[in-house]
């Protein structure tokens, strides 16, 4: 830390006050303890020259860890560290960017060699990498370790502060000014104290010495800043604890209440709308050349499920909980669990159809049923006939071995296998296969294979007869929803820091002490940052009481930070 | 007469205003030595004066900046044209309040110029107002993106009153090694403001002349087995092509000094198709600036450090060193709340995670450990003048990179984010 390791053991100061070990100044007098000669030398001031918790004499192990992480040396190394690490992770993207890729070719592939060396060292995943979070675990704890190691001695120092200092310690101060002095010592410090009282400072005298001192709490503000980013590190730690954190990416078919997997919540999607910018609106040069997006929007209505929620056999009962106009900007937000607009599919989704059953042969038409695509019912009537649904597929396609195999969960190619039992048919039924879309009959050619099931002399078919019958959903949004219970505490953390940001560097900690002895006055001032503005204040203040000084003549060198 | 065109008068009203300022700077500084006046005087006259002329400067910026927001509807750092006018104007803000602090003309000569170079580098940006997309809808792009580049702009005089001190008290005439050293490297920070000037003049230059050449390639992907998918993509170059993009054709060549075909093609790992087009750009940025350079060392005839230093006479170090320790004391708590802060609440309204190692945010976290760090150096370690006037000079940088590198290099030569 301070590289002035002090060699002496022997701390008691000229004044009689008794100095724990690593003491620069004396803690009562402010006598520089670890010089013997009359060194002219700026004084080091940090944390007032008083011994931290860090400068113990016979470490053992834990003050060795103690004294590690109490560094600033260290702490700069993380930093300079973290920083390197974070460039390192951008040379080409992170896997996290993308959703589907195999990582192990995808980086050869695309940027050679380069780019798989960059994988095998695990660059692809720089921030996920147990170095980069052990870097991250040590700021903490240098942040943490740091603060106690000073704070609480900069506290004692500052708290219980002696007025009249000695001379060494007002001298070689960084703004000093010495001076003959004519008056009555007593009588002009009381005459100063009002100026300086005027400028905001505190001011305690001691017949012929006087301190005054403003914004002390300034001196605070670099550890509310490693308050407030400890508690940001922890809140995002604890995002990575289970039941804090969801985060799924799910599809909302327009006029359907979708559940919410792993809760009690479903959501529907009463509209999704995209709206492009007209070419009146876009300026001259893109139109035509370029489509830009105007709004993306979708209107959710949020419901819990109250009753019957985990039983298959029976409807769970919702109630509507929150509404809300989803666009980029603007989530929905109840209770902690938000949804986001994310990306929208304008494909139409079928739902429904209601098909015909029909006598191909005579024409006659027995009824119609309503099937739905997701949830269809086991079983249906129409007229004298009876039709069980045997199979559904949602998305039809052929396995290796030729077999009927539904290729993903959406309906995109809908089938769905009847037996079909009533008059003029075999005793145990005949089965029948109906594909909903018309693309989807032709290109898996339904008649055949119905042909196939039923012989030739069947004379059953289902028909759509009008477009009333199908029921589409015409767009569905894809919603990010998530819940992050750590959140308020991240921005408490940040929040904090902004805090200290804002004590630490817009206000400056200044003390002024003065002597009046033997005809000479010694005034030494310290400001842990702007010196120009202390120097300028103090020759403000002197100027009050009649004394003229140059601003540059009170610089006794080395005065900035 | 319409706002937007209003507009842009008033902001090459504040152009050339900036720049007359700058000469007024600059005889307030060189204008010193000529027979017959005293010194102070003369520097103090002049300085005011030209302080008043960046003044007004400022006010037909921020008239510019008013009357686009009225006249577009939406505040105008939505693209890169909008966004560096703004920081240039920022820039401008931050100078003023420092120079209203510490009252050094000096100051003027180096801030200044930042801005304008800033302005001109706005222009080689398409200057159209655009309607704003959905993701740009939010209040949090009216206060995430000023209080950012207000935070930045205090870093940049921070760097510009760094350079100073570092040619105020480098040591121009020594023939020791540690001071060569010292020489060389404020050389080099020079040169390459000399190349970003240079880069500008060739923009300009080619732009004015209407040059342009074509390139197409086709890009053949594999999407399922038997499906081949091509796409041609045309980029059209706007400065003499030395470089062709990578497996391109010509569609149209203008020839330029008996130049009629691209002397190479950009390597295989500059795959983006844009990549090869910024790299020839690069080149011609670095061979306008080699230049630049020679003309002035040939006309000046002696280092450009070495030249600049008598300028500095009569100034005091230390307070060039306060200077810079205290702008980017005053830009480090706006720019942790600008571009980190309401960054992430950004983030989290609109993608639901205030945080994603984006490069943009991955750079902007550098640039704050990195002031972290220096401001830990100078505060704990005592690192002062030298050392602490060379941080704010690279720190300077690694906001630039920030800023401008992430969008053209990372995303452009990878092409994983749009640079439009």
């Amino acid at each position: 830390m301070s590289g002035r390791t002090p060699l002496i053991t022997n701390t008691k100061c000229e004044c009689g006050h008794q100095n724990p070990v690593g003491t620069v100044l004396c803690e009562a007098c402010g006598k520089p303890l670890d010089e013997t000669g009359n060194s002219s030398e700026n004084l080091e001031m940090r944390y007032d020259g008083v011994a931290r918790r860090s400068q113990r004499s016979n470490p053992n192990v834990i003050d060795l860890v103690w004294n590690f992480f109490s560094s600033v040396k260290i702490a700069i190394y993380l930093i300079v560290l973290t920083l390197l690490g974070s460039m390192l992770g951008t040379i080409f993207p992170q896997e996290s960017t993308f959703l589907n890729i195999d990582a192990s070719t995808y980086y050869k592939e695309q940027y050679g060699t380069a780019g798989h060396i960059y994988y095998k060292l695990g660059l692809s995943h720089t921030y996920e990498s147990w170095w980069f979070v052990l870097l991250l675990v040590m700021i903490g704890a240098s942040l943490v370790i740091c603060s106690l190691d000073r704070v609480l001695p900069l506290y004692k120092a500052l708290t219980r502060q002696k007025i009249r200092k000695h001379r060494q310690f007002l001298t070689r101060q960084k703004v000093v000014l010495v001076t003959e002095m004519g008056e009555e010592p007593e009588e002009w410090v009381g005459r100063i104290s009002q100026p300086l009282k005027k400028r905001g400072y505190r001011v305690i005298t001691e017949g012929g010495a006087l301190l005054a001192e403003k914004h002390r709490f300034s001196r605070w503000g670099p550890y509310v800043i490693h308050i407030g980013l400890i508690i940001f590190l922890l809140a995002v730690l604890a995002r990575g604890l289970p039941g804090l954190n969801m985060d799924q990416h799910l599809a909302f078919p327009q006029g359907e209440v979708t559940p919410i997997p792993d809760t009690t919540f479903y959501l529907k999607n009463e509209k999704f709308t995209v709206e492009f910018y007209t070419e009146a609106e876009m300026p001259e040069e893109f139109r035509g050349k370029k489509v830009l997006p105007k709004l993306y929007e979708t209107k959710a209505v949020l419901y819990e499920c109250i009753a019957d929620c985990g039983d298959p056999t029976r409807t769970p009962q919702l109630k509507e909980v929150a509404a809300h106009d989803i666009q980029v900007n603007s989530p929905l937000s109840y209770n902690g669990l938000k949804a986001y607009q994310f990306d929208y599919d304008l494909t139409p989704v079928l739902r429904s159809v209601q098909p015909e059953l029909k006598n191909k042969v005579t024409g006659e038409a027995y009824g119609k049923f309503k099937l739905e695509m997701k949830n269809p019912q086991r079983s249906f009537e129409a007229g004298p006939y009876t039709l069980t649904l045997k199979e559904k597929y949602m998305d039809f396609g052929l396995n290796e071995s030729g077999q009927p195999v539904s290729k993903t969960p959406y309906p995109n190619a809908p089938a769905f296998l009847f037996l079909i039992k009533g008059p003029g048919l075999p005793a145990d039924g005949q089965q029948y296969f109906y594909f909903p879309k018309q693309v989807d009959k032709v290109q898996f050619q339904q008649e055949g294979i119905n042909d196939k099931l039923g012989g030739a002399d069947r004379f059953l078919e289902l028909e759509v007869s009008s477009m009333q019958d199908v029921d589409f959903s015409e767009s569905t949004a894809y919603l990010n929803v998530r819940v992050d219970r750590a959140m308020p505490f991240v921005w408490i953390g940040a929040g904090i820091v902004m805090l200290g940001l804002v004590l630490g560097f817009y206000w400056q900690h200044r003390r002024i002490w003065l002597t009046v002895q033997n005809g000479e006055l010694i005034l030494g001032g310290h400001t842990n940052k702007n010196w120009f503005g202390f120097r300028r204040e103090i020759v403000s203040i002197l100027e009050k009481v009649d004394m003229v000084v140059d601003e540059k003549s009170l610089d006794n060198g080395g005065g900035q930070a | 007469m319409s706002l937007l065109d209003f507009s842009s008068d008033v902001f090459i009203a504040a152009f050339f205003l900036y720049s007359g300022s700058f000469m007024l700077f600059t005889i307030a500084i060189m204008g010193r030595k000529w027979s017959g006046r005293k010194p102070e005087e003369h520097t103090a006259r002049w300085g005011r004066i030209a302080f008043i002329a960046s003044s007004l400067g400022l006010l037909c910026h921020m008239a510019y900046f008013f009357t686009r927001w009225a006249g577009a509807g939406h505040i105008p750092v939505s693209n890169m044209y909008e966004f560096m006018t703004f920081l240039s104007m920022m820039v401008m803000v931050a100078f003023t309040v420092m120079f209203a602090i510490y009252r050094k003309i000096l100051l003027g000569l180096f801030a200044v110029p930042i801005s304008i170079i800033i302005m001109a580098y706005a222009a080689v940006f398409p200057q159209e107002v655009q309607p704003l997309i959905p993701s740009l809808k939010s209040i949090y792009l009216n206060i995430h993106v000023t209080l950012a580049a207000l935070g930045e702009s205090f870093f940049a005089v921070g760097f510009a009153a760094g350079l100073m001190y570092l040619l105020r008290t480098v040591n121009f005439t020594s023939k020791e090694k540690n001071d060569r050293k010292q020489q060389r490297l404020v050389e080099f920070t020079l040169f390459s403001i000399i190349v970003i000037i240079a880069f500008l003049g060739s923009v300009f230059a080619f732009r004015g002349a209407g040059y342009e050449s074509i390139f197409v390639r086709e890009n053949v992907t594999i999407d399922s087995p038997g499906q081949e998918d091509s796409t041609i993509e045309r980029v059209s170059y706007k400065m003499p092509p030395i470089v062709a993009p990578y497996h391109s054709e010509i569609e149209s060549f203008q020839p330029f000094l008996g130049m009629k075909k691209p002397l190479f093609e950009a390597p295989s790992w500059m795959n983006g198709v844009n990549a090869g087009r910024k790299f020839n750009t690069v080149i011609w940025s670095l061979l306008s600036g080699l230049i630049l350079y020679g003309l002035i060392r040939l006309i000046i005839r002696k280092p450009l450090g070495a030249a600049l230093h008598p300028a500095m006479d009569g100034i005091d170090a230390d307070d060039l060193d306060e200077i810079t320790y205290r702008a980017i004391a005053i830009g480090f708590p706006i720019f942790t709340l600008g571009a980190l802060i309401f960054a992430m609440i950004w983030a989290q309204v609109a993608w639901g995670r205030f945080w994603g190692w984006d490069p943009k945010e991955v750079w902007a976290l550098v640039t704050w450990l990195f002031y972290s760090a220096y401001l830990h150096l100078r505060l704990a370690r005592g690192w002062q003048g030298r050392k602490s006037a060379w941080l704010a000079v690279l720190g300077f940088l690694v906001v630039m990179f920030t800023l401008i590198g992430v969008n053209l290099v990372i995303a452009g030569l990878h092409s994983y984010a749009g640079t439009d």
